[in-house]
């Protein structure tokens, strides 16, 4: 490679990482969509709509001839009232809506943790996914590749190339109890977005979400609040270990979304380690209730 | 005298080879149906087992107790009874295949057919004797050498996951040319199927089945002529042979083709010599005669009936022998204690029961999703071998499944639903401190606690210091196991980070099927 091509490379590399994320650090113009959705109401899927909506519709996440990977969590094989995957109906209306905006294909996987032939099944996810349109791809050892993952701690994995090599990424978490993390989020899901021997991350689990959150970047996160699993974590097994909480949160920032979804569970951002270090490395707002929220209910 | 082969005989036995390409394609699918398929109910894909009388009368004798589903073996009795070995030539998979490599090893010229001296033929029936003494005194030794069990076995143990390790390595080629599109669509189709590749002894299994196939070189068919318990049980059933073996003198040239092609060395010529017990209606002898002599008609033939000859006062001594021989296979310390490592599948009958009645055919460890069932080389003393246990390092028991208790064609594991599945303890996990990572070195982890499938969790998290080596304190959760939540399904070791020999591990210990492998005192 020539010097110039690499400067040039360089300037515009650091100018699309710039404009990948500006909500949560450009002062937004006046009639600028809301950093934050918080939305409450009757359906999983209408919520997740008015959420992203709110944000400025899809189509200001995807553009036309999008390969977009939309990344639920789908680790279990819980059936949906057990809250240990993702809600089916979210997913679906994301996939809807990625199509609407003009999307070419959306991948909808995740790298779970009980066999992906059962959590895509039980989750509800695989049959939502699939009706309205997207591919649905189960995990496979030939589609997770060695790579750098240029992180503060975590320096190289492997990574999963349904979900890394996507045009766009939208990550739809659900929200739920970890004994570990004490909750599991958005920066959590990104567990789901990579092979290897995942168990030995939990010694180091806070830097590891971190860095992996940064990695893969997604610049729309859509957390899943319908139903929430608030112990027995992370995979519940009751009903009882859930909460109906009917409630969609949405933004660009994702550090912001795991903030507000903190809240959920009666916890302070701050408390959570992973929350307070990626806010110190400045990788989004940790104050999220100063960031412009539209909360509403549909 | 005009040579002409008859039409109608080579019409059969094209027919023939056309069932016994339709069933062993069933068998075939049934076995790859034999997995979850996104049901938790699986259906009879093990029914081809419940035909086999041979299963059906040892399992009852041994296990004293009748298993419903065997009533389909008395379709296959009635029709032996009445047509003879027909099921051998027509229907067995097994059958099919040893007679698809004679066939093949014929035509490549690796195999002549010669004159063979017809003794060995009286093994199958020593070895059915062996068996069936052997299943009167409550030992199931049907399944090792049963054709329906060895087949399935050699299938699911070494077949099928070599053919998986083949489809990676296709695949891999795919990707390296940068086909990654069909090698994307025939990679997901790959992991549907959900293929185990690892088996605890698939090699050396595999390496049985190789033999198996390689004794068609010695003779076509060996198998069946000489090995089979099945087909000699079913050779002592042909009583009736409706139809006969019958050479017309007038047309035959006494080429002795006929004697040289039969594919279980049933004698067709002269006639008389004809041994209905071994002939499997397969009609190569009819359809290879030059002169269209042979037939087999239904009317009557007056003549003795010839049999391989089973010298009464030798047979006797077969169970005398068997007696003798049988208490050999107790010697093991397995009955008198349970093995740590023998965690049966849940639903598994208590272990002499288990033993009486499991054929070891391989249909649990072929439909276990993680692939954790395996074949048990030792633990359960000489009866036991290739019985299943869950290896939990290799894969776990998945909690909503029950398709191991489904499929099982014994009962040896009883049907359970998956509902009544979730509260089956077939073991207990256990904690090695000196291993686990919070424990022994101080570090957070808590991998096992988070697969706990069960609610409340069966591992919960307690504060624990560790001494560090530089004197330090540090404090992390660390698991403790509720023995009375814990199902022994065996995630926790599964999952366990610490790779070789995993901090958390289940024995069989408190397994409710076992009244005196008990944990707690729980009368």
């Amino acid at each position: 490679m020539k010097r110039r091509d690499f400067m040039r490379d360089l300037a515009l590399g650091g100018l699309a990482l710039s404009a990948a994320r500006p909500a949560a650090f450009s002062l937004p113009a006046a009639d600028a969509p809301p950093d934050l959705a918080w939305i409450e109401g009757e359906s999983p899927a209408a919520l997740t709509r008015a959420a992203v909506d709110a944000l400025g519709g899809m189509r200001s996440f995807v553009g036309r001839g999008d390969v977009v990977c939309v990344k639920p969590n789908i680790g279990w094989d819980r059936t949906p009232e057990m809250a240990a995957c993702t809600n089916p109906e979210v997913v679906r209306a994301l996939v809807e809506m990625s199509f609407e905006a003009g999307a070419k294909t959306v991948i909808v996987t995740d790298h779970s943790t009980n066999q992906a032939s059962r959590t895509f099944l039980r989750s509800g996810i695989q049959a939502a996914a699939k009706q309205a349109g997207a591919k649905v791809l189960l995990p496979s050892s030939f589609r997770m590749k060695k790579m750098s993952l240029k992180g503060e701690w975590f320096k190289e994995w492997e990574v999963f190339l349904d979900v890394h090599e996507a045009d766009k990424i939208i990550n739809v978490p659900i929200a739920k109890h970890h004994s570990l993390t004490r909750v599991t989020l958005g920066m959590k899901n990104w567990m789901g977005g990579i092979g290897g021997a995942r168990n030995q991350l939990h010694q180091r689990i806070h830097e590891a979400v971190i860095d992996l959150a940064r990695f893969f970047n997604p610049p729309l996160t859509v957390l899943d609040a319908w139903r929430v699993l608030v112990r027995n974590g992370p995979q519940g097994g009751r009903a009882s270990d859930t909460e109906l909480r009917k409630t969609v949160v949405a933004g660009r920032d994702w550090l912001a979304v795991d903030a507000a979804g903190a809240t959920f569970f009666g916890l302070k951002p701050a408390e959570l380690p992973f929350l307070a270090l990626a806010a110190e490395r400045k990788l989004g707002r940790l104050d999220w209730e100063k960031l412009r929220i539209e909360k509403r209910k549909v | 005298m005009k040579r002409e082969k008859s039409r109608k005989y080579r019409l059969l036995q094209a027919l023939r080879i056309l069932s016994q390409w339709f069933f062993f394609g069933l068998f075939l699918y049934l076995f790859t149906r034999t997995r979850f398929t996104g049901s938790d109910v699986i259906g009879p894909v093990e029914r081809f087992f419940h035909f086999d009388p041979l299963l059906a009368i040892v399992a009852t004798a041994a296990g004293r107790a009748f298993f419903a589903a065997f009533v389909w073996a008395g379709a296959t009795v009635l029709l032996t009874l009445v047509l003879g070995r027909v099921v051998c030539g027509w229907v067995c998979p097994l059958g099919s295949l040893h007679q698809f490599f004679s066939f093949l090893f014929k035509k490549a010229k690796l195999h002549r057919p010669k004159a063979a001296s017809a003794g060995p033929l009286k093994w199958k029936y020593v070895i059915l004797i062996f068996i069936l003494t052997g299943s009167l005194l409550g030992l199931n030794l049907a399944g090792w050498l049963d054709p329906l069990s060895f087949l399935y076995r050699s299938f699911a143990t070494a077949v099928f996951p070599a053919l998986g390790h083949a489809t990676k390595g296709f695949l891999s080629l795919l990707y390296a040319l940068g086909l990654s599109g069909p090698a994307g669509t025939v990679g997901q189709r790959f992991e549907s199927l959900t293929v185990n590749p690892v088996y605890l002894q698939g090699f050396f299994l595999g390496l049985l089945f190789l033999a198996a196939i390689l004794l068609n070189l010695v003779r076509e068919r060996f198998w069946c002529r000489v090995l089979c318990p099945a087909g000699a049980l079913l050779g002592l059933l042909s009583v009736g042979n409706v139809f006969k073996l019958k050479i017309d003198r007038n047309k035959c040239i006494d080429c002795g083709l006929c004697n040289l092609q039969c594919q279980t060395q049933a004698s067709p010529f002269p006639d008389e010599e004809w041994k209905r017990a071994e002939c499997v209606y397969c009609f190569t002898c009819a359809a290879v005669c030059p002169t269209a002599a042979i037939g087999f008609p239904s009317r009557d033939v007056a003549r003795r009936e010839k049999r391989v000859s089973l010298d009464r006062r030798k047979i006797l001594w077969t169970p005398i022998a068997a007696l003798a021989a049988l208490p050999f296979f107790r010697i093991a310390p397995s009955g008198r204690r349970a093995a740590a490592s023998l965690i049966r599948p849940p639903g598994a009958r208590p272990e002499p029961e288990f033993l009486s009645t499991c054929v070891k055919c391989g249909e649990c460890m072929k439909v276990c999703p993680t692939g954790g069932l395996q074949p048990v080389l030792t633990a359960a003393g000489p009866e036991g071998l290739w019985t299943p246990r869950l290896v939990p390092r290799i894969g776990y028991c998945e909690y909503y499944c029950s398709l191991c208790s489904q499929v099982c064609p014994t009962g040896a594991i009883k049907e359970l639903s998956v509902e009544e599945k979730l509260t089956v303890k077939i073991g207990t996990a256990w904690v090695d401190k000196n291993r686990c990572l919070p424990y022994a070195l101080g570090e957070p982890c808590i991998v096992c606690e988070e697969h706990c499938p069960t609610s409340p969790k069966a591992i919960r998290l307690v504060e624990h210091s560790a001494l560090l080596p530089d004197g330090t304190v540090s404090a992390q959760m660390a698991p403790v196991v509720d023995v009375s939540a814990c199902i022994g399904c065996g995630i926790c070791e599964n999952k366990c980070p610490v790779v070789d020999r995993p901090a958390i591990y289940v024995t069989s210990v408190g397994e409710h099927r076992s009244e005196t492998n008990r944990l707690l005192l729980d009368i």
